[in-house]
């Protein structure tokens, strides 16, 4: 116990603190600047200062440690007058240009001046000049309001990890600028927006469209992008969106945003949003009433059912979708149509290396928390750039580096390159064999466990030299031994999966060879996510074979329980998956799709086949905001509300259900109403209220949402098994298939690039975004182009066998030898329109990696 | 007093390692080998030595800290950023006597078992950097550095690292960001260099002449040394005096020299008998004392009780022809200049006490204007982070105390009546 005094008052304490920490616990304010609790202390500001008796000088309450019986003094006229002079020496090259700063109403210097500060100024001279740059998308710097606080530096280093900033000169010249100079060179977070306590570093997005005090509401709300599903709270004025910022002590992001949870808000008001259900007649939209269109789609799906059965008809589901939209929509498909056809697009790889590694560990393995990641003492990293594809995740690994793990990389990943003790980058098409020996290597050094017998029987007979598969993999042993030095060694260790894993040639034996590393070293995994609620659409049963509750639908008892809350039988062959739709409805099978918040014709690869594939349904209906590549096929559109717009609850790749809330108001209806109108149209007795009343269902029929409501979601700690039960393992055959030998000298391949700044329809859609990143571009390695005699800035013709593209050229180091990137980003530019796939036959996941382009330069 | 640090320096050919070793060079060390590191900090104790970058911290006293702690490897850590303007005493050392450096660091890195040091030479230094890196090469040829020192098992290694040219990096912390490659800024203390310095390491920071003590110091014994100069705060201590004398330069004398001797007898006396008018004693920071003040002993126990303070050793003499509001705005222009705005009074504080003092000293000073410098500098001095910003607090507030008349004259002639 250590005993403090502070104005004479006697404080307690259990720990070692600063005295502003201790200060605080007790209710005595202390006014800081550069001080943020997020960041590590600097102590420059100088307005903490305070009286310790004993001490010589005065010192700052934020860096001071407070010992036993250290008496303080926080209010005496000394400490007043320290205050009055640091806000003086603030001011005097300070613009006080409050009247058109955005910042004026939440400004920390304009507070703290007008609670501590001088009515006047003693300063006579001039001050300080220096002119606003706008050379950044999102960002505006106002280096004239500095403070030199360092808080977005040390944001930018300490948690970031972006290191894109610095204080530039010294002394009165301070002033923060990217190394680069001019532009930020930067991943676009904001954090540092977030941290300024002046209007320095500000967001373009809303320049001098409103001030603080007018911002009417405040919604807590999730992130409408990737898995991580980072809390954020959005700020209205008008019922416009001004403004999304974090919070601090939020569960999963604390206090941090990406640049696309910060900048990316801008589609919810865009002018191309849908406004009225269009119908198609005689191949041109005609805007129609609700009641219209919801008759029409009643009418011919009871048509089609009636006609060819419910198996003709197939629904995808969305992961950008909440919960509840997600479960009356299978529930709809399952009960009112009679199909079990519904799937989406996690099945392009969430979900089938979900369903692979829960098989083997257990289901609920791969639920592993976010910010655990810090903690571990090894992370390896494999299919993927975590930073861009899940960024807060990422600073999770970049925390664990920073407090001294080890960062293991397979491939070069951008973000962690200056986080890794060492990367293994193999060669083209071996990284099984990678994979391979690094397996073998720590069987050697660490033996079988013996705890799992299948596991162990599909591994035992893989024993592959060091000497061997550095040759193949073309990395050097010394790499190889540090890799497995550091991997061996560590005792809490993560392993983090990304798509490109599922994705790739033999993805299933890929992911068995990770699954088996990950208990040899006995890890725990995380499978990267790229979508809101892919997690959360899996729970509610928007796959062919599975029911709400993860609850396989082969299993009779399972049914029979879901016919009795549903009052309804249900069709007990499984349904077909995104990819077998697909096929189902070239050939003419299937007679009707409902596509719901999807984009199937854009993310999914071999677009114009996905696209012939629906032209050929008689009926389509989209349900989606805006006119997408798949809307613009339907028979029917219906418009749907937005994120922001409606109420309900995400369930993130860590399982932790969290509530989504409406922020601004629109005319429509959520997209679970959607559904519910043509339910009931088709004669359905199906009814909600609300949200809240879908997810009382989901809470009475899904035993791992057993009793879960609302409230106990609110308070954020509803993480997976929520307060229902988990399946009981059971580790079935571990089935596998080996991807072929690819012979791949002088080939060109083409590869997804996932950038950090798009998701697809929802960012490009936001203008911030866009702005950051443009347009699309293929980029090639220096290797490479000096082999294809190209240059960065030419304009090159990529073709593949099923068309082709004209594109900008990058060239750059990150990219592998003998592939071309390319996003699948940007309208008429996506790297699926020239991708084939086949699909895995364990995963069921598209298999990408083997894409040959040629290219050749058409002008620069 | 026979010379000790500036033994030699006449012989042109000082800094090779042969004519040091003729000169008795190099015998300290194998001696201090000889000894338990616990012996040689002993020693050290005994000999009273006090360090000789400005605060007079007692050696002995940071050795013991920095081998209390538990962490390896420590590092030694030469200050050799010798910026404060006046002073120019570590220079005759680093460029005339490298060795007697090389020997006092090797010496200290085994007091303190430290296996690594490294010079932190000033940037505008680059003769000394060639005149370092040579002898060093030859101390590893002969084995007095390297992994077998004296051929007893003892290993340091050292080397040059050349600042980039900002006083704040004599700061020691911030001479430890500069190593590191880091801005040099000064970091939050504690935790002290000597648990958590270069590298997260403890680390020793001294000063070149303080190390270059050594050698002698274990030549002749503690008890010897404390003999020579003042008994606080005994030992040879290198004055370097500039400005208005006869014979400007640096002169090892014993520790406690009476000011006014350094003027009179050894310097020779103000140029051209002329009138003295001011002296800073010991560099700009430390404060300015007026002729009748100056029959103080200069060492770090007697200065303080004289209105000013040890220091460098940096003897800055005016006389009546200067200006004093013109050095106190040029002395405000280098702290301005060397800011290195990590905190708030000493980054905007410098600049405003200059723009003031530079308008005074133009003739366009207003009343008040004095109580202002006051103020501000008031409002700088024991606030800022580092002694960056009470050293220009101070200048300040020294030249108003002993000079005021002058500044009103300023600001009531509205021109400079004493330099014209």
């Amino acid at each position: 116990m250590i005993k403090v005094t502070i104005n004479g008052k006697e404080i307690n304490l259990e720990k070692a603190m600063t005295v502003l920490e201790a200060a605080r616990s007790a209710g005595i304010k202390i006014p800081t600047l550069c001080y943020h609790e997020q960041l590590e202390k600097y102590g420059g500001c100088r307005l903490c200062l305070v009286e310790v008796e004993r001490m010589p000088r005065l010192q700052t309450a934020c860096t001071l440690m407070v010992t036993d019986g250290m008496v303080v003094r926080t209010e005496t006229e000394a400490i007043a007058n320290v205050r009055r002079s640091v806000l003086e020496f603030l001011l005097i090259n300070h613009p006080l240009d409050c009247p058109y700063c955005d910042k004026a109403g939440e400004c920390e210097l304009q507070d703290l001046v007008e609670k501590y500060g001088p009515a006047t100024s003693r300063f006579k001279e001039s001050k300080r000049k220096v002119t606003e740059s706008l050379e950044d998308p999102v960002l505006v710097r106002n280096m004239e309001r500095c403070i030199v606080c360092t808080r977005c530096v040390r944001m930018c280093e300490g948690v970031q990890g972006a290191a894109a900033i610095a204080v530039i000169d010294r002394g009165g010249h301070s002033h923060i600028e990217p190394f680069s100079g001019g532009k930020f060179d930067c991943e676009y977070c904001g954090n540092c927006v977030s941290v300024c306590p002046v209007g320095a570093i500000m967001s373009r997005l809303h320049r001098h469209s409103y001030r603080p005090w007018q911002l009417v509401s405040e919604t807590e709300t999730i992130c409408p992008y990737c898995g991580v599903g980072c809390t954020l709270v959005v700020q209205v004025r008008d019922d416009v969106i001004k403004r999304v910022v974090p919070r601090i002590g939020t569960a999963v992001n604390n206090g941090l945003l990406c640049s696309r949870g910060r900048f990316g808000y801008e589609f919810v008001g865009h002018k191309d949003r849908l406004t009225a259900p269009l119908i198609k007649k005689d191949g041109v939209f005609e805007e129609a009433t609700w009641e219209e269109a919801i008759r029409l789609i009643a009418r011919r799906l009871g048509e089609i059912k009636d006609t060819f059965g419910g198996s003709s008809i197939a629904g995808i589901a969305s992961p950008r979708c909440t919960n509840e939209d997600n479960y009356v929509f299978q529930k709809f498909m399952r009960v009112t149509l009679g199909s079990n056809n519904i799937d989406s697009t996690a099945r392009t790889g969430y979900a089938g290396a979900q369903a692979f590694i829960e098989n083997i560990f257990g289901q609920g393995a791969t639920a592993n928390l976010i910010p655990g990641l810090s903690n571990s003492d090894a992370v390896v990293v494999a299919g993927g750039d975590p930073t861009a594809m899940n960024p807060i995740l990422g600073l999770q690994i970049r925390a664990c580096a920073r407090k001294g793990g080890n960062i293991l990389t397979i491939g070069h990943i951008k973000g962690l390159r200056h986080y890794t003790p060492v990367e293994l980058r193999p060669s083209l098409f071996s990284e099984d064999i990678l994979l391979e020996g690094i397996l073998s290597a720590l069987k050697d050094k660490k033996g079988l466990p013996g705890s799992n017998q299948i596991l162990e029987g599909k591994i035992k007979d893989i024993n592959l030299s060091s000497a061997e598969v550095t040759r193949v993999c073309g990395i050097s042993e010394k790499d190889f031994a540090l890799f497995i030095d550091k991997l061996s060694g560590a005792s809490n260790a993560a392993v983090v999966i990304g798509k490109e894993v599922v994705q790739s040639s033999g993805g299933s034996y890929r992911l068995l060879l990770l699954a088996a590393i990950t208990y040899l070293i006995n890890g725990r995994v995380y499978l990267l996510s790229e979508r809101a609620n892919e997690q959360g659409l899996l729970d509610m049963g928007c796959a062919p074979d599975l029911l709400p509750g993860y609850r396989p639908l082969g299993y009779a008892e399972f049914r029979k329980k879901y016919e009795i809350a549903w009052k309804s039988p249900l069709p007990e062959q499984p349904g077909l998956t995104i990819f077998e739709m697909i096929e189902a409805a070239k050939s003419g099978l299937l007679k009707a799709m409902y596509i719901m918040g999807e984009n199937p014709v854009f993310n999914m690869p071999n677009s114009k086949e996905v696209e012939a594939a629906l032209k050929k349904v008689d009926f389509l209906i989209v349900q989606d905001i805006f006119l997408t590549e798949s809307a613009r096929l339907a028979d029917v559109v219906l418009p749907a509300l937005s994120w922001s717009e409606k109420n309900g609850t995400y369930t993130n790749m860590e399982r932790r259900i969290q509530r989504l809330r409406k922020a601004v108001t629109r005319e429509g209806m959520e997209d679970w109403r959607i559904v519910l109108e043509i339910a009931r149209n088709m004669g359905s007795k199906m009814n909600y209220e609300d949200s809240e009343n879908v997810f009382f269902e989901i809470s009475r029929v899904s035993p791992l949402h057993r009793d879960l409501g609302y409230e106990e979601i609110e308070k954020g700690t509803a993480i997976y098994p929520y307060k229902g039960e988990p399946l009981r393992s059971l580790t079935e055959e571990i089935r596998t298939e080996k991807g072929g030998s690819i012979e791949s000298a002088g080939k060109l391949y083409l590869r997804l690039e996932r950038p950090l700044f798009h998701s697809g329809t929802l960012s490009r859609k936001s203008q911030a975004l866009v702005n950051i990143y443009a347009g699309a571009v293929a980029r090639i390695s220096p290797g490479t182009a000096g082999r294809l005699s190209l240059k960065d800035g030419d304009i090159i013709r990529i073709s593949s066998g099923i068309g082709s593209l004209d594109l900008p050229l990058a060239v750059e180091k990150a990219v592998e030898d003998s592939v071309l990137m390319l996003t699948n980003n940007f309208e008429g530019r996506g790297a699926f329109s020239l991708m084939e796939y086949s699909i895995d036959p364990v995963t069921k996941a598209p298999v990408i990696d083997g894409n040959v382009v040629t290219v050749e330069k058409v002008g620069r | 007093m026979e010379k000790i640090l500036l033994k030699n320096i006449e012989n042109p050919n000082s800094t090779d390692i042969n004519e040091y070793i003729k000169a008795g060079g190099y015998t300290s060390l194998p001696k201090a080998i000889g000894m338990v590191p616990k012996d040689v900090t002993e020693e050290v104790k005994k000999a009273g030595l006090r360090g000789r970058g400005g605060a007079g911290f007692p050696v002995a006293m940071k050795w013991t800290f920095a081998s209390a702690d538990p962490k390896f490897p420590k590092y030694l850590l030469c200050n050799a950023d010798e910026g404060e303007p006046g002073t120019f005493k570590d220079r005759p050392i680093l460029e005339k006597n490298p060795h007697l450096l090389i020997e006092g660091m090797a010496i200290s890195g085994h007091a303190l078992s430290a296996e690594y040091g490294y010079i932190y030479l000033r940037g505008e230094y680059p003769a000394a950097k060639h005149i370092l890196e040579k002898a060093i090469s030859q101390a590893y040829d002969k084995g007095f550095l390297g992994d077998n020192i004296a051929g007893k098992g003892v290993k340091f290694h050292l080397a040059v690292h050349q600042g980039a040219g900002a006083y704040i990096c004599g700061e020691e912390t911030a001479l430890i960001e500069s190593l590191e490659g880091d801005k040099g800024q000064p970091r939050i203390k504690p935790p002290f260099p000597v648990n958590v310095g270069v590298f997260a390491k403890p680390t020793v920071v001294n000063n070149v002449e303080t190390l270059s003590n050594l050698p002698y110091l274990i030549a002749v014994g503690g008890e010897a040394y404390s003999k020579i100069g003042s008994p606080d705060c005994p030992g040879p201590k290198i004055y370097c005096v500039s400005g208005h004398v006869e014979k400007p330069g640096v002169y090892e004398l014993p520790m406690g020299t009476i000011l006014r001797d350094i003027i009179y007898t050894h310097c020779g006396g103000i140029k051209g008998g002329r009138k003295l008018k001011a002296v800073i004693p010991g560099g700009i920071s430390t404060p300015v004392l007026p002729p009748d003040k100056i029959d103080c002993p200069m060492d770090f126990v007697n200065m303080p009780k004289h209105g000013s303070m040890l220091g460098s050793g940096a003897v800055i003499v005016m006389d009546e022809t200067v200006c004093l509001v013109k050095v106190c705005y040029r002395a405000l222009r280098f702290f301005e200049h060397e800011s290195c705005g990590k905190c708030t009074p000493c980054r905007e504080g410098t600049g405003w006490l200059r723009k003031i003092l530079g308008r005074i000293e133009k003739g366009e000073g207003m009343d008040g204007d004095i109580d202002l410098l006051l103020s501000i500098s008031g409002n700088m001095l024991g606030k800022t982070f580092c002694p960056l910003g009470d050293g220009a607090a101070s200048v300040v507030q020294n030249f108003i105390k002993h000079f005021r008349p002058e500044f009103e004259d300023h600001i009531r002639s509205k021109t400079c009546t004493v330099a014209g």
